[in-house]
């Protein structure tokens, strides 16, 4: 790469914006306080949510149709998923398997008469992963990068499953960017972090929704109690 | 389809005007884009306050903004990415072009990104040889059908259902026979499924960038952008410098604001933050990290004045509720960014002598201004930009002249009505049932639509009228 061009580049852009604003103050406890400030005001700028507690809100709002493609369920174990994962295949007519994803709270359950070790690049997979986090706010699911979760096992499969521990579940997505700068502040920050919110969909043509455009066309949210 | 360019608006709009359902096709979405947009504000009673807060995170962004962007370049550089800087839109491009050929790429898939449009990377690519696979469904669409977007959210609902069973069945591997939509979203999965996993650079644009971690964050109802950033081994990022927010809880508010401003939704199905390359031992991911940071006129828009047009999240929500950009669609400005905003943009990104005639493309309504998420102030932005093209006498003569005529005349009341009263009178002499199709010196006017009768009198007669009216009543 030319590094002379793009030191060249960037003192120009630089240069550019002192010159644009050029009394504006560089006192980074300044700074830092009026980017709080603005914060503060999240608390009166947000959406209500659906109940008080974060569980029952998310739940709420996915059985009220808001979450595209996406039902859940609430569990009271780990033991009860497979009953549920069978339920799940059994409601859309699928064969017995789904890729599970490699963690050890889902691999070393009693997955009984299920293939749970399926090719994710066949387009009519069933994946299954283990959340970080849930927000009630949006619905949402959070997963992180790591050597036990590839992002493809969310994006790849028709079907998906997501698991939640209940305790995991937050209120607002601001909840969710504050945990995000602690895991930032340990140094431990993941490659990426997403936020799902339903399933793949499109509204290209003519203005239609239509589900499972190139990820996901049925997403369910196993919520389980004593995680 | 060809590209139009800026300059010849007027003869871009008038072409536009003689497609006989181009109308339909772009009301079929703006109009629901803005019932759906209404029903999601209506159930948002905090929405003027989150509204108010995205404007302060972006105006903060934006008053430190050589704070924040080396915020930014210091942090990314930390998590692994490789930071570029560009002054135009060309030295991206380059930048782009120079990184895939040093891996030797033969195949590159993309997400969805008005900067990438902007700096005029498709082109780039398809010249360079490298096979570019477009994974956004519409972008999928306009690049089989060689259309340039005409929205930025929907670039491509300038074609029809029937215009897409053509494309498809003529360039997909395997396609359906089937007329129906589901059906036409299934031959597009099947035929980029491949394209995604066998790529070898990913490139993506940007909606947030966080300075405090370096992390770039995309936005998409597809989730096109993870499947085009995490199969291939090289991620490139090209983002504008004005996607900058200071941190992910900045970035909160604005993502409020964006979904529902743009489709109506109350949140987009992925929100994904992409923090450099791929982890040791991580199960995917790319190995290199590469983000472009763009100027192309952005720090010309704050030299300008015009500052607050950087506050825009390209939520589109301007376009979907303009009068103009509802009769002539987005081609017809020439430009990668049509309606509203596109007409404050594109004098910047590409000069104001070429861009002028937007700036009149507007009735000063103001619903642009009314449903912007972010308070930019587009009207005021529009006039001054008139105003600027006045003093630079990018109008042509004709245009000066009758302005100058009409300030002569407006400073001289009697003359004013004088001639008021013959106008009405010259009127009167075209008009048949009270609509004139054709008249001397209207043709810009009638070539398109009739001319309503003027009243019998001008104002200022019927005013005198009602005034005389009225004291007499009173007497």
């Amino acid at each position: 790469m030319d590094n002379k061009r793009n030191n060249e580049s960037r003192e120009r852009i630089f240069n550019a914006i002192k010159a644009a604003a050029p009394t504006v103050s560089m006192d980074l406890d300044i700074i830092q306080k009026e980017a709080q400030d603005i914060l503060a005001e999240s608390e009166f700028a947000r959406p209500k949510l659906l109940a008080e507690d974060a569980p029952e809100a998310l739940v709420n709002r996915i059985n009220a149709g808001l979450v595209i493609g996406t039902s859940c369920e609430i569990v009271a174990s780990l033991e009860d998923l497979p009953h549920s994962v069978n339920q799940f295949l059994n409601k859309y007519s699928l064969p017995p398997e789904l890729k599970v994803q490699n963690v050890p709270k889902l691999q070393s359950l009693n997955w009984e008469s299920l293939s749970i070790d399926v090719d994710l690049q066949k387009d009519n997979t069933v994946g299954m992963c283990w959340a970080e986090y849930g927000v009630a706010e949006t619905g949402s699911f959070v997963v992180h990068s790591s050597p036990e979760m590839p992002i493809l096992l969310n994006f790849l499969p028709l079907y998906l499953i997501a698991v939640i521990p209940k305790s995991k579940i937050l209120h607002y997505m601001d909840d969710y960017a504050l945990i995000a700068s602690e895991i930032a502040n340990r140094g431990e920050t993941p490659r990426n972090m997403c936020l799902i919110s339903g399933v793949s969909g499109t509204t290209d043509i003519e203005g239609v929704l239509v589900q499972g455009a190139h990820g996901p066309e049925i997403s369910h949210i196993i919520i389980v109690e004593d995680q | 389809m060809h590209a139009n360019k800026p300059e010849n608006f007027y003869q871009n709009v008038t072409e536009a005007l003689a497609q006989p359902d181009l109308k339909m096709i772009i009301r079929r979405t703006t109009d629901k884009a803005e019932t759906k947009r209404a029903e999601a504000i209506a159930n948002f009673p905090e929405f003027e306050k989150a509204r108010q807060q995205g404007q302060k995170v972006k105006d903060h962004t934006i008053k430190y903004m050589d704070h924040y962007l080396a915020e930014f370049e210091k942090n990314a550089a930390a998590q692994g990415t490789i930071v570029h800087w560009a002054s135009t839109g060309e030295e991206a491009s380059k930048i782009v072009l120079d990184i895939c050929r040093q891996h030797e790429a033969k195949k590159v898939t993309r997400s969805k990104s008005m900067l990438g449009e902007e700096i005029g990377l498709s082109h780039a690519l398809d010249n360079s040889g490298i096979e570019r696979v477009e994974t956004d469904l519409a972008e999928h669409i306009i690049q089989l059908a060689g259309d340039p977007p005409s929205h930025i959210v929907w670039p491509a609902m300038h074609r029809s259902r029937e215009d897409v069973i053509k494309l498809f069945r003529e360039f997909h591997k395997d396609p359906t026979y089937s007329e129906e939509i589901t059906d036409l979203v299934r031959s597009a999965r099947r035929d980029l499924r491949t394209k995604f996993l066998t790529s070898d650079i990913g490139i993506s644009g940007s909606n947030f960038l966080l300075a405090d971690s370096g992390s770039s964050c995309t936005v998409t109802n597809e989730g096109n952008a993870e499947l085009t950033i995490t199969p291939p081994k090289v991620h490139i990022v090209t983002a504008g410098i004005e996607k900058l927010v200071p941190s992910m809880a900045h970035a909160v508010p604005l993502l409020r604001l964006l979904t529902r401003s743009a489709t109506g939704g109350e949140i987009t199905q992925y929100i994904t933050f992409h923090n450099g390359p791929k982890r040791p031992n991580d199960a995917d991911g790319p190995e290199e990290c590469h983000i472009v940071l763009v100027d192309n006129g952005r720090t010309k828009m704050l030299a300008d004045g015009m500052e607050e047009m950087l506050r825009c999240i390209r939520c589109g929500a301007c376009m979907n509720h303009c009068v103009v950009y509802k009769h002539i669609g987005g081609h017809a400005y020439g430009s990668v960014y049509p309606g509203p905003m596109g007409s404050v943009l594109t004098p910047h990104l590409d000069s104001l002598k070429v861009a002028n005639k937007q700036t009149h493309a507007c009735t000063l309504n103001g619903r642009c201004e009314e449903v912007c998420p972010v308070n930019i102030p587009l009207p005021k932005l529009l006039r001054a930009l008139r105003a600027e093209s006045w003093q630079k006498k990018y109008e042509p003569l004709t245009n000066r002249y009758v302005v100058k005529a009409y300030a002569q005349l407006a400073k001289r009341p009697r003359m004013f009505q004088f001639v008021s009263s013959c106008g009405v009178v010259f009127m009167k002499l075209f008009s048949r049932q009270g609509w004139i199709k054709s008249m001397p010196f209207t043709g810009g006017w009638t070539r398109n639509r009739d001319l309503i009768e003027p009243e019998s009198k001008t104002f200022m007669q019927q005013y005198k009228a009602s005034k005389k009216a009225k004291s007499s009543g009173g007497r």
